[in-house]
């Protein structure tokens, strides 16, 4: 009874994975479960930098694709960290890979660059994940 | 008698994803390439739920091969402008809305509902989500569809189905994530009532033909669906089906 239980229930992950769109253009990395713990517990804003800087990375050092919209998020959440400086080759990858974001993109940019000239240069940059951020982005 | 449920479950999932006769004649018209993904407008009474069910959007569009704005930084964007209220986004100008961000259409989604009742020994969960895409340009709509998923347990069961269970529901904190991102997966897929192949999918053009044409489409099952929830949803396998052509695309 189990076996063909089991069988049927594989039948049917199959099934919704096939419907589903296939999941297969992107490397995502549990970017939409990074959002919902985000959502879940705002307050632990590096744990949100931290996974979306570990999905570029990882995504970069496979050869993979980074989803459309994952660097503009990055870009974000530095931002609001008030790390502005940082956010910018975040923006600018988002809008070189993915033409569509041009609009949206540039305003980003042009918002962060002026935020980043108010900020006394030392006042967000700390060591750790901001090191790896910058690193990730130049590229 | 649990195998039958489970059969049953299983056909419903392979039939939901085959079935629909949606007309896409518009939305093909409008060549779409970027959706903007606006907050979502919650008609339940679960307040957490909107941000919740937000996270869930992005993945199975983008893999539809349509470019999606970073949800959460649209949706502090809207914040910032005193749009907070997902309500006034939705009854906002369109056009306006999608010329600020440069997109081609914008999505819209409400939560009609996320419960859970407890009903003696089980415990019944719904989702249900109407999601309505509109043009950036004229405010058209483009395409909707609606989505209901219904999940109930049942303590006799145990064994297998226990387990099944447990993967989307527990008795203290009912977890509708699964129940959200398979509405979405409904909801979107192709052949089905969702998107064809957008620019960035390697069938794009290759899978839609105008109403006449060859797009064999069998007739709409009666529209809620209770269906079981996929175990592992929500760890979705990147390299599952991974294209290698299209990775040095953007490079």
């Amino acid at each position: 009874m189990r076996a063909p239980a089991r069988m049927v229930l594989a039948l049917a992950a199959l099934g919704a994975a096939a419907c589903g769109g296939g999941r297969g253009l992107y490397y995502w990395n549990g970017y939409d479960v990074a959002l919902y713990q985000h959502y879940r517990n705002p307050q632990d804003h590096e744990a949100f930098v931290a996974a979306l800087v570990t999905t570029v990375r990882e995504a970069d050092e496979r050869g993979l694709r980074v989803p459309p919209g994952v660097s503009a998020e990055l870009g974000y959440a530095l931002f609001e960290e008030g790390r502005a400086g940082e956010a910018v080759p975040w923006f600018d990858r988002e809008r070189r890979e993915w033409p569509e974001s041009k609009v949206l993109m540039e305003k980003m940019i042009r918002n962060a660059t002026q935020r980043a000239a108010q900020q006394p240069p030392s006042a967000a940059s700390t060591t750790g994940p901001a090191g790896a951020a910058t690193q990730g982005g130049g590229k | 008698m649990s195998r039958r449920i489970l059969a049953t479950a299983a056909a419903a999932t392979l039939l939901a994803c085959a079935t629909s006769q949606k007309d896409h004649s518009a939305l093909m018209a409008a060549q779409v390439r970027s959706i903007l993904v606006v907050p979502v407008m919650n008609r339940s009474v679960d307040v957490t739920a909107p941000d919740y069910f937000l996270s869930t959007v992005p993945v199975p569009i983008a893999e539809r091969g349509y470019y999606v704005f970073p949800v959460n930084l649209v949706k502090r964007l809207l914040e910032d402008d005193g749009l907070a209220d997902p309500g006034l986004v939705h009854a906002a100008d369109t056009a306006r809305l999608a010329s600020i961000f440069g997109a081609d259409a914008v999505l819209y989604v409400t939560i009609e509902r996320w419960d859970a009742r407890w009903i003696l020994l089980s415990t019944k969960v719904t989702v249900e989500f109407s999601y309505v895409l509109r043009d950036g340009k004229t405010g058209a709509t483009l395409w909707a569809e609606h989505q209901t998923i219904q999940y109930q347990s049942n303590d006799g069961g145990g064994g297998l189905i226990g387990a099944v269970i447990n993967a989307a529901v527990t008795r203290a904190a009912p977890n509708y994530m699964p129940l959200a991102r398979q509405a979405n997966a409904k909801a979107l897929a192709y052949p089905g009532p969702g998107f064809p192949a957008g620019p960035h999918h390697p069938l794009h053009g290759n899978d839609w033909s105008p109403p006449g044409g060859v797009v064999a489409v069998a007739p709409t099952p009666a529209a809620p669906a209770t269906t079981a929830p996929v175990p592992n949803a929500a760890t979705p396998s990147a390299a599952a089906e991974r294209k290698p052509e299209l990775v040095p695309a953007s490079k």
